[in-house]
Order: C-alpha cells, then sequence, then structure tokens
C-alpha cells in the first residue's frame, strides 16, 4: 500500500467513525420525551422542559448536519488528492444505532420491583388499539424486554398476522419500554420505506406508502386513528407538519402504530425481523421500486 | 382520568428517554474527539481548504453537541421541578 493510499484509508476510517449514530439516537430519543411531555402538559401552562427539548433537539440536528458537512469535506479532499474512486460517502450504517442491545443494570434491590405506575394506563390504550384484552397479571411486565426486543416482537406478531399475539407482547412491557418504540423506529421506518420505493421517501412517495401498508395497519389495531398513520409517513416522507391546532396524539398511539408499521414494510419487503439485528448484513436496496403486494 | 402518580409517571418516562438521550450525546462526543485527535495527526501540514472545511465542521458538532447537553439539563430541571409541585 502506498502511502497515499494509506493517508486515504485512514480519513475514510475516520469518516466513517464519525458519531453520526449516536447523535441520530439522541435525536430519536428527544423527540420522543418531547412527544410525551406535550402530551402531558396539553393543557397546563406550565412548559414542563418542552421549550429547552425543542432547543436540545435544533442544537442535536444543527450537530448531525455539521457531521455530515465534515464527511462530505473529506471526501472532497479525498478527491482532489486523486482518491475519487475511493471519496464516496460512507454507507449509512446508522437507521438500525437505535436497536443496539444495551447490557441489562443490575437490580438495585433484591425481591420485587415496584408496579410500575404508568402501567394500567399503558394496557388500557393498547387495548384500545388492539381490542386484546391484558393478560393475566402473572404474564405482565415482562423482565428484561427492551425496546428493540419488543419491536422485534411486534414485527414478528405483524408478519404472521396475529393480532392477539401483538396485544400479548404489547400487553406485556413496561410503558416506558414501549413508549420508547417512538424513538428507535423513525430512522428505521425511513430506511425501510425507501428500501420498498427504490429511492428516498419524499413528499410524493405519501399515497404509496399509504397504499402499502393502511389495510394491514388497521386490521391490527383497529383501534388507532387513521391521523396517527398519516403522521408517521408524512414524517417518514419529510412532509412539512399541517397537525397545528390539532390536540397532542396519544403517545401511545404514536409508538404502537410505528412499531406495527415497521413490522408491514418488513412484511412487504420479504424481509425477516432478524435483519433489524444491528449486526446483520445490511440489506442492499433495489434499484426499482417494488410495488406493494 | 389521569392521577397524580400517572402524571409524575408519564414525566419521569420522558426523562427517561432524555437520559438515554444525554448518554448518546456523551458518547458521541467522546468519538468526536478521538475523531478530531484522529483527522489532525492525518493532515497534520495540510493546506487544503477541504481540510479546514473538516476540522472547522466538527468543532461546530462539539460545540452544538454541548449546547444541546446543556438545554437537556434545564429540560430536566424543569419538568422535575414542576412534578415535585404536584
Amino acid at each position: 500500500m502506498s502511502q497515499i493510499q494509506e493517508l486515504g484509508a485512514q480519513l475514510r476510517a475516520a469518516s466513517a467513525d464519525l458519531p453520526t449514530g449516536p447523535v441520530t439516537v439522541a435525536l430519536e430519543r428527544l423527540r420522543s420525551a418531547t412527544e410525551i411531555l406535550i402530551w402531558v402538559r396539553e393543557t397546563s401552562v406550565d412548559p414542563i422542559g418542552v421549550p429547552q427539548l425543542g432547543n436540545a433537539t435544533e442544537h442535536a440536528e444543527r450537530a448531525a448536519a455539521a457531521l455530515r458537512l465534515a464527511q462530505d469535506a473529506i471526501a472532497t479532499y479525498l478527491a482532489s488528492i486523486g482518491l475519487s474512486g475511493d471519496a464516496a460517502a460512507p454507507p449509512d450504517r446508522d437507521w438500525r444505532a437505535g436497536l443496539e442491545r444495551r447490557e441489562q443494570p443490575p437490580p438495585e434491590s433484591a425481591g420485587q420491583p415496584p408496579p410500575e405506575q404508568l402501567g394500567p394506563w399503558w394496557r388500557r390504550r393498547v387495548a384500545e388499539l388492539t381490542e386484546e384484552p391484558p393478560p393475566d397479571a402473572e404474564d405482565a411486565d415482562r423482565a428484561g424486554t427492551d425496546t428493540a426486543d419488543l419491536l422485534r416482537r411486534v414485527a414478528s406478531g405483524v408478519r404472521s398476522g396475529d393480532r392477539a399475539r401483538l396485544g400479548r407482547d404489547l400487553h406485556s412491557v413496561q410503558a416506558s419500554t414501549g413508549l420508547a418504540l417512538s424513538a428507535v423506529t423513525p430512522p428505521v421506518l425511513r430506511r425501510l420505506a425507501g428500501d420498498l420505493l427504490g429511492h428516498e421517501p419524499g413528499p410524493d412517495d405519501v399515497a404509496r406508502l399509504r397504499s402499502a401498508a393502511e389495510g394491514r395497519v388497521r386490521s391490527l389495531l383497529p383501534g388507532t386513528s387513521p391521523a396517527v398513520l398519516e403522521t408517521l409517513i408524512a414524517r417518514i416522507c419529510r412532509v412539512p407538519a399541517t397537525d397545528a391546532g390539532r390536540p397532542p396524539t396519544h403517545p401511545a398511539d404514536n409508538a404502537v402504530t410505528a412499531g406495527v408499521l415497521t413490522g408491514v414494510l418488513l412484511a412487504r419487503l420479504g424481509r425477516d425481523v432478524s435483519t433489524l439485528d444491528p449486526d446483520a448484513p445490511d440489506p442492499v436496496r433495489r434499484a426499482e421500486a417494488a410495488e406493494p403486494r | 382520568m389521569a392521577s397524580v402518580a400517572e402524571v409524575k409517571a408519564a414525566v419521569d418516562a420522558a426523562l427517561q428517554q432524555v437520559t438515554e438521550g444525554q448518554a448518546a450525546i456523551q458518547a458521541a462526543r467522546e468519538k468526536l474527539g478521538e475523531a478530531q485527535q484522529s483527522l489532525a495527526a492525518a493532515l497534520d501540514g495540510s493546506a487544503s481548504d477541504a481540510v479546514g472545511a473538516a476540522h472547522a465542521s466538527l468543532s461546530a458538532a462539539d460545540q452544538a453537541l454541548e449546547e444541546c447537553l446543556g438545554a437537556t439539563l434545564l429540560a430536566v430541571e424543569q419538568a422535575q421541578t414542576y412534578t415535585a409541585m404536584l
């Protein structure tokens, strides 16, 4: 390897290692937190931290944009020293960054943990969305299920078209685990939608994604409002929000519908749930748009 | 109808997301510092405009992440003050 090739390799590695993944994770966590707080404070004049979280999200967006600029600058430099063939931007590996398996913290004390305050609230809403009643108490609160695990379970349930199983999986987790589906799904949904369409989703793709997902989402979540799916598809397609003045959506609705939509898009692509694993090979995007099946 | 306990739990659920976001920001800043060092070592002596732009963008990213972290701390403080009054 020549010295210039070695320099190129170092720069490509540094560019690929820029922390775009953690910044994406942070952005989605902050958006999810904001969504919950907006719902909590609907009728309160106290801001409860929402404006500050909005500022934090803007800063994180600026950081993400600056990292992309740095990658572009490195690519420009590589091209300028004659390594143009190597100057392409690194592949997008961030869409599954939120699905990394995390080490479970050791329990702080022995014995049964205190009952979760939001548990009944979460299960009530899941029952309304899925029309599946909560399971027996002893089946609830599956310990050790993190949000990435839940998303895989939900996607499996969607794939098999088993609403009862979907309901059981959603009922069995803690509310915070379920609500965090809102945080882990946005980059996954955008990537899967792009793979289904054969290009990056844009405003012109709303109708096509709707027709690909609407029927199956409604059959699995008969209690969800069509507006929730519309909002999710609009976000995937980067369509400016038009919901000003509308009351905030129940946070569980967004989280559950986003999880189910992930499963529907995976099924449309004919992909297994294991393709969501961060360690799985990156699926190859088809050049031509796929017709919804 | 929501109880005070449920409102507090909902705010806690949001703050858990913020905490995870803060951890991701800290991890990003650490990786960014390593990348800055590695690029500085590899590109030492370069007068290229593109190199200057890369360094400037990385500094801007770090600054934005620092401000992001500061804003989350304020948000957490305000939310905790609110729940303490309930």
